[in-house]
């Protein structure tokens, strides 16, 4: 049975009627979960749906029911975010953990590694961007579904509970040596952060590309929250405009504004006024984050019999990039007292 | 480092000899030889400099772990014992596991020691060897 065949067979048995699945194609990009897009016809209509899927090997290791409760935390918020449909964590007739979800048609994401992709919309995009940022950090996450699966961590204890997760993903997949990165989480233990002032919901991997936009200046769908959690928003906002996603423009940050207005419109949504020490750590983080990410993709790219050129480019030119910028942050640091 | 150009190389063969099934056709295949001629392009850069980058990154740790073991102990200079003789990428890069592990060592021990001094020069360091490693895309038009 093809795809196609196994997913028809899914949803006839989820909806109890006869349902045709029409043009399953896959999607470029999406390298934590398999990523397509399709059409249903079921019960005299037709929906416009897509399907992640677990793949055999990913960039980075996932719940998908913590996605699953993210779209649903969002979607019919205000939020331009997708409905969740279905969630199927055993695999069922896919054989993999699969979710599905609506599909907004009309949009284009932007590659972090085309040149500045918004042209005369950047601004306007980014004050979207960094206002959709700032309206989830502001929700209170104990009122929406992601708070039935994703633990609140402690004021004081958000920094080292990400600082552990992703030097223990280094730990683990690290085929080479870093002393940059190693020397980044060293610095980041010695001077941990303030306490968060809030726990917010965390998208974890809010920015450029990982939203669509309708080539006219309008965000239509903010996608990817297969790294969502519970912790400090300043994450979220470190990551967001991390020199990786800004086409190396030093004036711009994500290729959309100057860094000023868009932490200034972060700051006016979310109702937090930002902490400069606890931001500087945040966002020395963000590329430590990032390093681990790389690092994960370059051993799954050779536990995956090297079969998959994402996960090559991320672990061999992004870990690259990467360490340019983390050397580049460690070098600004002030010398040891 | 990795993944290995030959591994890059290898795995570009290996992901285009197979057949797609029929949902990996059109906008997924195109994107995917998208990136396999990246790879192809970022590995040309790699064979053009990377034994140079290697053999300069091993050279200036091992001079870095000379200077620095008679205030650190002997075991820096044990570990920056030898030279390159193999100027293969494998070689290269095995003795470069050995160096940097060495580095990492000693960049601990001075700041333990709050030896800013040589934690400055070590943050030099990274810098120069990030950027010998650099891999570069051309910029690419927007989708």
């Amino acid at each position: 049975m093809t795809l196609s065949d196994r997913l028809e067979a899914y949803l006839t048995r989820l909806w109890g009627e006869p349902a045709r699945v029409i043009d399953l194609s896959r999607i470029p990009g999406g390298a934590s979960r398999e990523t397509y897009r399709f059409d249903v016809e079921v019960g005299g209509g037709r929906k416009a749906l897509i399907l992640r899927r677990d793949p055999a090997g990913s960039l980075i290791d996932t719940d998908r029911r913590l996605e699953f409760l993210a779209f649903r935390s969002f979607h019919g918020t205000g939020l331009p975010v997708p409905e969740a449909v279905a969630l199927e964590e055993e695999g069922a007739e896919l054989e993999r953990p699969f979710f599905i979800m609506g599909r907004i048609d009309g949009g284009k994401a932007a590659s972090p590694f085309s040149t500045p992709p918004y042209g005369e919309h950047a601004a306007r995009i980014g004050q979207q961007f960094f206002s959709h940022l700032g309206t989830i950090a502001a929700a209170d996450p104990a009122s929406l579904p992601i708070a039935q699966v994703a633990q609140a961590p402690a004021l004081d204890a958000c920094w080292k509970r990400e600082l552990d997760y992703w030097e223990g993903v280094i730990e683990a997949d690290e085929l080479h040596p870093q002393p940059i990165v190693r020397a980044a989480i060293r610095r980041l233990r010695a001077s941990p952060p303030p306490p968060a002032r809030r726990i917010s919901v965390v998208h974890g991997d809010y920015r450029t590309g990982n939203f669509l936009h309708d080539g006219e200046g309008r965000i239509i769908a903010l996608l990817d929250w297969e790294m969502a959690h519970l912790g400090d928003p300043l994450e979220d906002l470190g990551w967001a405009i991390a020199p990786l996603w800004s086409y190396g423009e030093t004036d711009r940050v994500s290729g959309m504004l100057p860094r000023a207005e868009a932490i200034a419109i972060w700051e006016r949504v979310s109702g937090q006024t930002l902490d400069a020490a606890a931001f500087a750590w945040w966002e020395l983080f963000a590329s430590v984050k990032g390093q681990a990410i790389w690092t994960s993709a370059a051993k799954e790219f050779r536990d995956g019999g090297l079969k998959d050129p994402v996960l090559a480019i991320s672990g061999w030119y992004t870990a690259r990039r990467e360490d340019l910028i983390l050397a580049d942050k460690l070098a600004a640091l002030e010398s040891l007292a | 480092m990795t993944p290995t150009v030959p591994e890059i190389l290898m795995g570009n063969f290996l992901s285009m000899i197979e057949p797609p099934p029929p949902e990996a056709m059109g906008e997924f295949l195109q994107g995917r030889v998208a990136v396999i001629g990246m790879l192809s392009m970022l590995c040309a850069q790699e064979a053009e400099s990377g034994i140079a980058a290697r053999v300069w990154e091993n050279g200036a740790i091992r001079d870095l772990l000379t200077r620095y073991a008679p205030t650190y102990g002997p075991t820096f200079a044990t570990a920056a014992a030898g030279q390159d003789t193999d100027f293969t990428l494998t070689a290269l890069d095995a003795a470069n596991a050995a160096l940097r592990r060495a580095l990492i060592t000693l960049h601990i021990a001075a700041e333990q020691a709050r030896d800013a001094a040589l934690d400055d020069e070590i943050r030099q360091l990274f810098v120069k060897m990030a950027q010998a490693r650099r891999l570069d895309l051309p910029a690419l038009p927007a989708g």
